[in-house]
């Protein structure tokens, strides 16, 4: 069977939702309500299911209607640098939880850094120079607008006492 | 009334307010102006900067952004062929060709003077049907407000540019999102997965955040290879010096273009979560339906950029106006509005008039001064602002993500927010790639609470389902949803029959 990116993401709202549903089976109603938590959500859950269900349909159905067999049609421009989005996320993942042990100024400084240097590779010293610099201003000058002048509290480290 | 506004602009002209007004404008220029910064970004940027300011303050600041920022995306559109956010991808079809014709600064100054005419227009329904609006609201009961919460679902999902079904599953996957955690009414825990954290609930703004700054990070860095990403050199040397008079004549000499393309701007600013995207291209397109020369579209002409500008600021009035009278965003940006008003402990809906009327006043007020405002900034500052656009995003993206990530852990100092905005952020980018439109999500996730608390104390006062349907009001908004659920099937197929027809017509060539 052919799907497409629609029919997948139909596939997994349909059985995302059923297993959602079978676990408000268990929620036990409250004597003072008589509509129980699960009221609600089954309601939501089973609304989403059929929506599910009817996009894997008509995408499996569309497929099927096609005359010629799909082919990924070439897109234009260049390809699509996915490795990137990944690597861009997996840093953001250490920022985030690399936050609550070095606290919020030595983790900005090691994410701006990482960041803009994945995105614009430095070759040259003075390029080295720039990242740097960008790093250190926004790590001290966020901390110092918000800390100082806004009285919103950063994380601080768990290691670092900073 | 009058008094009140009075009032208020007395108040928004003091130095605490006017100094965010002013900052949140120019900062809204700014991003309005930078391709791929759009006004929610910039507003979600600015969110942090409001949790240590006074509710009036911080909200001028971000209505500052909102309508700075629906005039700046007209530099690049104008100057660069670049539309610097979607609500100005229609200012770029006549701004550029007039720009590169020789005059950019009657192209620039002709939008910008038309962003102004339409955003006071916008102001005088802001102004005026506001109060009444939410007067109306007042009568609602729980079933009015369930019917017209999921009315506003069905015409965000219908009218979103992906097919219906995408979008009836994108909002039913925001509503499931607000499931997760405690039941709204009796708070008994349900469907928290066995983290101790969603006990208490999804927070929507740090949904709200990763969802929207990843998604449009990434797409754009997924077309980055590695390089420096600036923008094309901007020809420092052009001239935008033009005779103002002559320009507020030419839209001045076309009254019904500028009031239908206002009020066009103005009825999709209503429509919950739509937006300017929709406005500016409905707009132009009806410019073009009722032009006497509609082939002249497209060659520089001030119709074309007259009706895109007057109708994406109009569209912020429109915005302002359902989030103040009825407690619904009516754009991403009044989302994030709605969560700051949250934070500061001011409830949203139709009693906000009534409760904060300095407050609400003061927003009228900002919302009017901020065109001033506007106006300076770009009279003083054009040149400078076709400099600022080209600031490598490779430096300006790390930035951005740092004060979400403030955004996110300062609403409530936990560390946890961070790993929601994550998550969002990856599951947004995911919705983005599989092409589920984000709006209905958003609006999923901000009115799942409501909706749930409206049905059950509907039920709870009377456990007859069909008062739903009799009562006028409720029945009315229900069958005004299955209307555009079938209006955007209808609309759906068509598109579907003539996409076919055409590719019929090009295979007999």
């Amino acid at each position: 069977m052919r799907l497409s990116r629609d029919g997948i993401g139909g596939l997994v709202v349909f059985a995302g939702s059923l297993i959602l549903i079978g676990m408000t089976l268990g929620l036990k109603d409250s004597p003072l309500v008589p509509i129980g938590p699960g009221f609600y959500p089954r309601i939501v859950l089973g609304l989403s299911a059929v929506l599910g269900f009817a996009m894997f349909v008509n995408d499996w159905l569309d497929l099927r209607n096609a005359a010629a067999p799909a082919t990924s049609a070439a897109r234009e421009g260049p390809p699509l640098n996915y490795r990137l989005v990944a690597v861009m996320f997996g840093v953001f993942a250490l920022y985030a939880v690399s936050l609550p042990f070095v606290g919020f100024r030595i983790a900005t400084f090691a994410y701006v850094a990482a960041t803009n240097a994945l995105l614009s590779p430095p070759a040259e010293p003075k390029h080295w120079a720039r990242v740097l610099t960008l790093a250190l201003t926004t790590a001290f000058l966020t901390h110092l607008l918000f800390e100082r002048y806004l009285s919103v509290l950063l994380p601080r480290g768990r290691w670092t006492a900073f | 009334m009058f008094e009140l506004l009075g009032d208020g602009i007395v108040n928004i002209l003091q130095w605490k307010y006017l100094i965010p007004l002013a900052i949140g404008s120019l900062v809204g220029v700014v991003g309005g102006a930078l391709p791929g910064i759009t006004i929610t970004m910039t507003v979600i940027v600015v969110l942090p900067f409001t949790f240590g300011l006074e509710p009036l303050q911080g909200l001028s600041a971000m209505i500052g952004v909102y309508v700075g920022g629906e005039t700046g995306g007209l530099i690049t559109s104008c100057l660069l062929g670049i539309p610097g956010k979607p609500s100005a991808v229609a200012t770029t079809f006549d701004g550029f060709p007039m720009a590169k014709k020789g005059e950019p600064g009657r192209a620039l100054w002709l939008g910008i003077w038309a962003s102004i005419f339409g955003g006071l227009l916008g102001a005088v329904v802001l102004v005026g049907a506001t109060g009444p609006l939410a007067k109306m609201a007042l009568e609602f009961g729980p079933w009015e407000y369930f019917s017209l919460f999921v009315l506003a679902l069905s015409m965000v999902a219908g009218l979103v540019e992906a097919s219906l079904v995408k979008g009836l599953v994108a909002g039913a996957i925001g509503l499931i999102i607000t499931v997760l955690g405690n039941d709204p009414v009796m708070g008994k825990p349900r469907l928290t997965l066995g983290i101790e954290f969603l006990e208490g609930g999804v927070p929507f703004l740090p949904v709200l955040i990763g969802v929207f700054a990843f998604a449009q990070l990434m797409s754009e860095v997924e077309r980055m290879g590695g390089g420096r990403t600036a923008l094309q050199a901007v020809d420092k040397a052009v001239s935008l010096a033009v005779s103002h008079f002559k320009v507020i004549g030419e839209i001045l000499a076309r009254p019904v273009l500028l009031l239908w393309s206002s009020f066009i701007g103005l009825v999709i600013g209503v429509l919950p979560a739509i937006g300017g995207s929709a406005a500016n291209m409905l707009a132009y397109d009806q410019a073009k339906k009722f032009s006497k020369h509609p082939e002249k579209f497209g060659t520089g002409i001030p119709e074309g950029i007259i009706s895109s500008e007057s109708s994406n600021n109009a569209n912020v009035a429109g915005s302002l106006v359902t989030i103040m009278a009825f407690g619904i965003p009516g754009d991403a940006v009044t989302a994030v509005m709605l969560g700051a008003l949250t934070i500061h402990g001011i409830q949203s809906g139709p009693l906000f008039i009534l409760q904060n009327p300095v407050l609400a006043y003061g927003m009228f007020a900002a919302y009017i001064v901020a065109h001033a405002l506007v106006l300076i900034i770009l009279w003083v500052g054009v040149r400078w602002m076709l400099r600022i656009v080209a600031v490598p995003k490779a430096a300006l993206f790390p930035v951005v993500l740092v004060l979400c990530v403030v955004g996110a852990y300062a609403l409530n100092n936990t560390v946890d927010n961070i790993y929601v905005l994550l998550v969002s952020g990856i599951f947004g980018y995911g919705m983005v790639k599989f092409g589920f439109p984000l709006a209905p999500f958003i609006l999923g996730v901000i009115l799942g609470d409501q909706i749930e608390i409206n049905l059950v104390r509907a039920i709870m006062t009377d456990s007859n389902p069909w008062l739903f349907l009799t009562r006028p009001i409720s029945g009315g908004l229900l069958i005004a949803s299955v209307l555009s659920v079938a209006l955007a099937v209808w609309q759906h197929r068509r598109q579907q029959k003539r996409g076919r027809a055409q590719a019929e017509d090009d295979a007999d060539f």
